[in-house]
C-alpha cells in the first residue's frame, strides 16, 4: 500500500521540540549502536526517516518509540549530531498529543506558556473549589476532614479518575489500533482461541510486570551509567543510577496510590474510618510513608541531574520534563509535610493549609496524566506489550490453525 | 617478480644478404598483465628472433614506464637501430609516447610502429590464450613488415595567420576571447542570438558560490569592450569554411536567412556553442500539467522570487525534485541519453538551497537514482540537507509517477529505498524535473566545420585525457558544453584550454603537421578526379602541370585519411606511412602466420 506523506509532519514535530534531524542522511550508526535493537525492532533511523519523509501513520503506529529509555547512546555516535535520542523523546511527545483526541495534551506541549497557565490554574481550581465548602479548624488535633470533608475529597476524586480513565483509555485504543494495523496483529490474534489468550496474558505480563514494574531491559542494557568496560569512566553508584530512580519513584508512586485506594478501602469495610489518627507503624500508614520516601528521594535526584545535566540522558530538558517532576515533587513534600504535622503536638494551623494544597496538586497531577508526560504509563505498556507479542511464536491453537 | 622484467635476445647482425638490410627494435608489452595473462609474450617475441630485420627484441612490464623509455633510447642508440615496433595497446594511446621515444633516441619518429595486442588480442581473446598468442605473433610480424618500407619523414611547416574565431558567445567563449587577446592574438566572435551571454547570461545566482549569472557576463563584455583585438558579430551564423590548417577562410552570415556574409581569415576556430537543455516530452514524469517544470524554468522562478515561492497564485509549501530527468536513460531506448549530465544534480541542489533562503518553512524532496554533487559541490549537499531538504533514492527501474490527485493537488509515488523500499505519496504544489544537457541541433555548422559527433550527438575530442580540445580537424578547437556536460567552470576552464591550444599553433607564426598525407604521383595521374569526390575534407584540386591536369593533394588540407587511395583507377595516390607496398606486406606477413 502507498504511504501517504504528510508535507506538514516535520514542522508538527518541531512543534514537540524535536532535534532538527533534517542533518541525518541516513547511515543507520544509531541503530547499530542501540543496546535494544534487535533484528525484528530498528530503530532510530527509520523513526528519524518517518519523520523527514512525512510518514505520520508510520510513525505513530510504530512500537519501538515506546521501547526506548534514552540511554542517549545514539546521540554520542551520531555523525552528524543529529541527536536521535532527543528526537525519539519528542517523538513520543508527538505521539501523546496525537493519541490523546481532546487536544489538551497537545497544548500542554506545544505551547508551555499556556500549559503552565492551565497547570496553576487547575490546582487552583481544586484548591478554592475544595476550600469553599471548608469547616472549622480543629485546634486540638489535626482534623484534615473537618476543614475539607471527606465526601468532597472523594468524590472529586472519583470524577477526576473517571475523567482519566475514559480519556487514557480512548488514548490506548487510539494507539492499539493503529500500532496493532501497523503489526498485523487484531482481536482474533490476540484472543481468538486460548492458545492466543495464553499467548497475549504471557505478552501482558512480560510488557507490566517484566518490563515495567521490573525494568529488565532498563536495568539490563539501558543502563548507561554501569561503566561498560570502560576504565576511564567511573560507574555511577548504583542509588545515582537513572534506571533505580525512575523505578523508585514509579514505585513510590504507585505505593501511594496503593495506600490511598486501602484506606478508602479500609474506611468503605468499616475497619477504620478515613482521618483517624493512627500510629506510623500502622501498615497502610506505613506503606504510605516508605512509598512518599522513595517519591521524594526519585524525585529530588532526577530533579538534581536534570539540573545539573548530570548525564547525556538529561542533557535537554522541556517545560514537560520540569513539569512533571514537579508536580510530582510538590505531592510527595506536601505529604510528608502534612505527616509531619499529623504528629506534632498542639495540631500547626499550616496543616490545614499544607492538606488543601497537597489534595489539590494530588488531583491536578492524576488529571492531567495522560496529557502530560507521566501518559507513558499508559502507552508504554501498551507498546511493551506488542513488542513482547511479536517476540512471542505464534503456537497453533487446538483448532490447528494459526489464526 | 620471480620473471625477469626484461628479456633480452642477443641476435646476429644480419650478414649483409639481404638487401636494404634493417635493424629494427621490437617490444612486446606485458601491460602489467593485461597483455600476459592471455598472451605468452615471450613466445611472442621468440617468434620474430630469427627475423633477420630484427636487431634487438624484447618484453617490457611497461613499456610506456620511464625506465622502459629509457631502454628503449638505450637500445636505439647502442644498436643504431633505424627501426621500431611496440607491441601494446591501442595507437590512439600511445602512438605519441613512442615516436617521442625515437626522437629522444635521434631516430626518425616515422621509423615507428605501433602494433595492438591488447585491445585486439588479450582483451577480447581471454578464452583463447593459444589463439590470443598466434594473433598477436600476426599482428607484430605485420608491424614489422610495415616498419621494413618505412623512410624518415619531416613534419609540414604552414605559415599560420594570427587570429581565432569563436563560435558561440556564451561563458566559455567570451573567457576564451578575453584570453586570446591577452597573448596578443585578433579574435572574432560569432553568436547567433543577439545578445551575449548564452545560459549563464540567463541566469541569477549560479553555484558553487552564488555569484549571480547575468553580472558574471556583463563583467566579461565589459572586459571584451576594453579589447580592440575581439571583434563581436551577434546575431550570426558561420556558414561555410575553407581554406587548410592555419589558415581558414569561414563565411560568416550576419543578420539572419538570406542575409549578406563576410569573410574572415583566420588560423585557427573555437567552438563552443554550448547545449540544449533537454526537453521532456509531454507526459514523461508529468510534463505538460501545471506545476511541473523543469529545471531551468524552475531556476527562473527562483531569479523571479523574492520571498516564499508562489506558482499560480498559491504559495509553494511542497517541492518535489525528480532528478536524472533526460540523462542516464536506459540503453534499450532508441536515442537514448545514456550519458550523465552531471552539473544538474548540483544545480537542482544549489536551487532547493535558494528554495529554502527564501522560505525556511517550505519542505523539499529530492527524488534521485544517485548524488553527484561531486568534488566540493558536495558541501551544497550538505548545506541544504541542513536546510531540511529530504533526499529519497529510487531504484533504476522504478522511476517516480507524478499525476494530479483527486483533491487537484499535485502527487508524486515513489518508492524509497531508505524508508524500506516503501512506495510513498508525496503532496506537491512545485514538481521540478531536473532536466540534464543535450547536444545542440546544429547541422549547418557540424556539415559546415565537419566535426566528428560522439554517439552521445556531442562534439568530440581527439584524446579525453592528453587531447581534451582538439579535433580531428586540425586547428578547430571545442570548448564548453558542446563537448558534453560541464558546469560553467568546467567551460570556462576548457575555453582557456582552447586559447593556449590556439597559442600553440598560432604564436610561433607557423605551425609543424603529420606528415602522414596522400601524395599524388603525377606521371601516373589521369585526371579522371574520382579522388576529388572521395576526399572528405575538400583537400584534393586540379591543377595544370607541364601543360596536362593532375589531380594536387594539399598537405595542410590532407588528414591522412586515406579515402581517395583506393578510388584511383590508376593507383597514382599513395599515403604516407601506410603505403600500398607498406599494407601489402602487413596483410602478407599476416597470412604466412595464420596459414603456418
Amino acid at each position: 500500500m502507498t504511504a501517504q506523506v504528510d508535507v506538514e509532519l516535520y514542522g508538527e514535530l518541531q512543534k514537540f521540540g524535536a532535534a532538527d534531524v533534517s542533518a541525518c542522511f541516513s547511515c543507520g550508526t544509531c541503530t547499530a549502536s542501540c543496546p535494544l535493537v534487535t533484528e525484528d525492532a530498528t530503530f532510530p533511523r527509520r523513526m528519524i526517516r518517518y519523520a523527514q519523509v512525512g510518514l505520520r501513520d508510520k510513525l505513530l503506529s510504530s512500537k519501538e518509540l515506546w521501547t526506548c529509555y534514552a540511554c542517549g547512546e545514539c546521540s554520542e555516535t551520531c555523525p552528524t549530531q543529529a541527536e536521535p535520542s532527543e528526537f525519539m523523546a519528542a517523538a513520543r511527545r508527538y505521539a501523546i498529543g496525537s493519541y490523546d483526541r481532546t487536544g489538551l495534551a497537545r497544548t500542554m506541549y506545544t505551547r508551555p506558556v499556556l500549559g503552565t497557565a492551565i497547570a496553576v490554574f487547575l490546582a487552583a481550581f481544586f484548591a478554592i473549589f475544595m476550600a469553599a465548602g471548608h469547616g472549622g479548624q480543629a485546634t486540638g488535633s489535626l482534623d484534615l476532614f473537618g476543614f475539607v470533608p471527606e465526601d468532597l475529597v472523594h468524590t472529586t476524586g472519583i470524577v477526576v479518575m473517571v475523567i482519566v480513565a475514559l480519556a487514557g483509555l480512548a488514548g490506548i485504543v487510539t494507539m492499539a489500533r493503529q500500532i496493532g494495523r501497523a503489526e498485523g496483529v487484531g482481536w482474533r490474534t490476540v484472543v481468538g482461541s486460548r492458545a492466543a489468550v495464553g499467548r497475549s496474558l504471557g505478552a501482558l505480563w512480560e510488557a507490566i510486570g517484566v518490563e515495567s514494574l521490573g525494568q529488565r531491559r532498563y536495568r539490563e542494557d539501558c543502563d548507561a551509567d554501569k561503566a561498560a568496560g570502560d576504565a576511564d569512566q567511573a560507574a555511577v553508584p548504583i542509588y545515582r543510577r537513572r534506571w533505580l530512580l525512575h523505578a523508585v519513584t514509579m514505585w513510590g508512586f504507585l505505593g501511594l496510590l496503593g495506600a490511598t485506594i486501602l484506606d478508602y478501602g479500609l474506611a468503605l469495610a468499616g475497619i477504620k474510618a478515613t482521618g483517624t489518627p493512627v500510629p506510623i507503624w500502622y501498615p497502610v500508614r506505613l506503606l504510605g510513608t516508605l512509598a512518599g520516601l522513595m517519591l521524594v528521594y526519585g524525585t529530588s535526584v532526577l530533579i538534581l541531574d536534570r539540573f545539573r545535566r548530570a548525564n547525556r540522558s538529561v542533557a535537554h530538558s522541556t517545560p514537560a520534563d520540569w513539569t512533571l517532576l514537579a508536580l510530582l515533587w510538590i505531592t510527595g513534600g506536601t505529604g510528608f509535610a502534612l505527616e509531619v504535622a499529623l504528629y506534632l503536638p498542639g495540631a500547626p494551623a499550616w496543616g490545614y493549609w499544607v492538606f488543601l494544597f497537597h489534595v489539590a496538586v494530588a488531583m491536578e497531577l492524576v488529571l492531567l496524566a495522560p496529557f502530560m508526560k507521566l501518559a507513558h504509563v499508559l502507552y508504554r505498556p501498551v507498546a511493551l506489550f506488542f513488542y513482547a507479542l511479536a517476540r512471542t511464536p505464534e503456537l497453533p491453537d487446538r483448532q490447528g490453525g494459526t489464526r | 617478480m620471480s620473471q625477469p622484467e626484461l628479456e633480452v635476445a642477443a641476435l646476429g647482425v644480419a650478414g649483409g644478404a639481404v638487401p636494404a638490410a634493417r635493424r629494427i627494435g621490437v617490444y612486446v608489452c606485458h601491460c602489467g598483465g593485461n597483455i600476459s595473462d592471455y598472451v605468452d609474450v615471450a613466445k611472442v617475441v621468440e617468434s620474430v628472433q630469427g627475423d633477420g630485420d630484427v636487431a634487438v627484441a624484447r618484453t617490457a612490464m611497461f613499456a610506456c614506464s620511464d625506465a622502459s623509455q629509457q631502454d628503449m633510447i638505450d637500445d636505439i642508440q647502442k644498436n643504431q637501430l633505424d627501426g621500431l615496433v611496440v607491441a601494446s595497446c591501442s595507437p590512439k594511446l600511445h602512438t605519441y609516447t613512442f615516436r617521442a621515444v625515437a626522437t629522444r633516441a635521434g631516430l626518425n619518429p616515422y621509423e615507428y610502429s605501433q602494433v595492438n595486442i591488447r585491445e585486439q588480442c588479450s582483451w577480447i581473446h581471454r578464452d583463447d590464450h593459444e589463439g590470443a598468442t598466434a594473433k598477436a605473433i600476426g599482428l607484430v610480424q605485420a608491424g614489422i613488415a610495415r616498419t621494413r618500407l618505412t623512410e624518415p619523414l619531416e613534419p609540414i611547416v604552414v605559415e599560420t595567420t594570427p587570429k581565432t574565431l569563436v563560435i558561440g558567445g556564451g561563458i566559455a567563449g567570451l573567457r576564451a576571447a578575453v584570453g586570446l587577446a591577452d597573448i596578443g592574438l585578433q579574435v572574432v566572435v560569432v553568436e547567433r542570438e543577439l545578445t551575449l551571454g548564452g545560459w549563464v547570461g540567463r541566469f541569477g545566482e549560479l553555484y558553487p558560490y552564488g555569484k549571480d549569472g547575468h553580472a558574471l557576463i556583463a563583467g566579461l563584455v565589459a572586459e571584451i569592450k576594453k579589447r580592440p583585438a575581439i571583434t563581436v558579430l551577434t546575431g550570426a551564423d558561420v556558414v561555410g569554411k575553407s581554406g587548410s590548417f592555419g589558415n581558414y577562410d569561414v563565411e560568416v552570415r550576419v543578420g539572419g536567412p538570406g542575409a549578406g556574409s563576410i569573410s574572415v581569415r583566420v588560423g585557427s576556430i573555437i567552438v563552443a556553442t554550448g547545449f540544449d537543455s533537454y526537453q521532456p516530452e509531454a507526459g514523461e514524469f508529468g510534463y505538460g500539467i501545471n506545476g511541473v517544470m523543469t529545471l531551468p524554468e524552475f531556476t527562473d522562478l527562483l531569479d523571479r522570487s523574492t520571498g516564499p515561492l508562489v506558482h499560480d497564485g498559491k504559495p509553494v509549501r511542497s517541492v518535489v525534485y525528480v532528478y536524472c530527468v533526460g540523462s542516464r536513460q536506459a540503453s534499450d531506448v532508441e536515442g537514448a541519453n545514456e550519458y550523465c549530465s552531471r552539473f544538474c544534480c548540483t544545480a537542482a541542489v544549489h536551487a532547493s538551497v535558494r528554495a529554502a533562503g527564501l522560505d525556511a518553512m517550505a519542505r523539499q524532496f529530492h527524488l534521485y537514482r544517485d548524488m553527484r554533487t561531486y568534488g566540493k559541490y558536495e558541501t551544497i549537499y550538505t548545506r541544504s540537507r541542513e536546510l531540511g531538504s529530504v533526499y529519497l533514492r529510487f531504484p533504476d527501474d522504478t522511476p517516480p509517477a507524478v499525476a494530479r490527485g483527486e483533491d487537484g493537488r499535485l502527487v508524486v509515488t515513489v518508492r524509497d529505498l531508505l524508508t524500506d523500499g516503501e512506495e510513498l505519496a508525496i503532496p506537491a504544489d512545485l514538481v521540478v524535473l531536473v532536466t540534464g544537457m543535450v547536444p545542440r541541433k546544429n547541422e549547418e555548422l557540424v556539415g559546415v566545420l565537419k566535426l566528428p559527433l560522439g554517439s552521445d550527438g556531442f562534439f568530440n575530442e581527439i584524446h579525453p585525457k592528453l587531447r581534451p580540445v582538439e579535433t580531428v580537424v586540425g586547428g578547430v578547437l571545442i570548448a564548453g558544453a558542446c563537448q558534453g556536460p560541464k558546469s560553467s567552470a568546467e567551460s570556462v576552464a576548457s575555453g582557456l584550454a582552447a586559447v593556449t591550444q590556439s597559442a600553440a599553433i598560432l604564436r610561433k607564426g607557423f605551425a609543424e603537421l603529420d606528415p602522414l598525407v596522400a601524395t599524388v604521383d603525377t606521371d601516373a595521374c589521369t585526371a579522371c578526379g574520382k579522388c576529388l569526390d572521395a576526399c572528405p575534407y575538400g583537400a584534393i584540386a586540379m591543377t595544370s602541370l607541364d601543360g596536362r591536369e593532375v589531380a594536387v593533394i594539399s598537405e595542410t588540407g590532407c588528414k591522412g585519411c586515406g579515402g581517395c587511395v583506393p578510388m584511383c583507377p590508376e593507383d597514382a595516390i599513395d599515403l604516407r606511412g601506410y603505403t600500398d607496398a607498406q599494407i601489402r606486406d602487413q596483410i602478407d606477413s599476416l597470412l604466412e602466420v595464420s596459414v603456418a
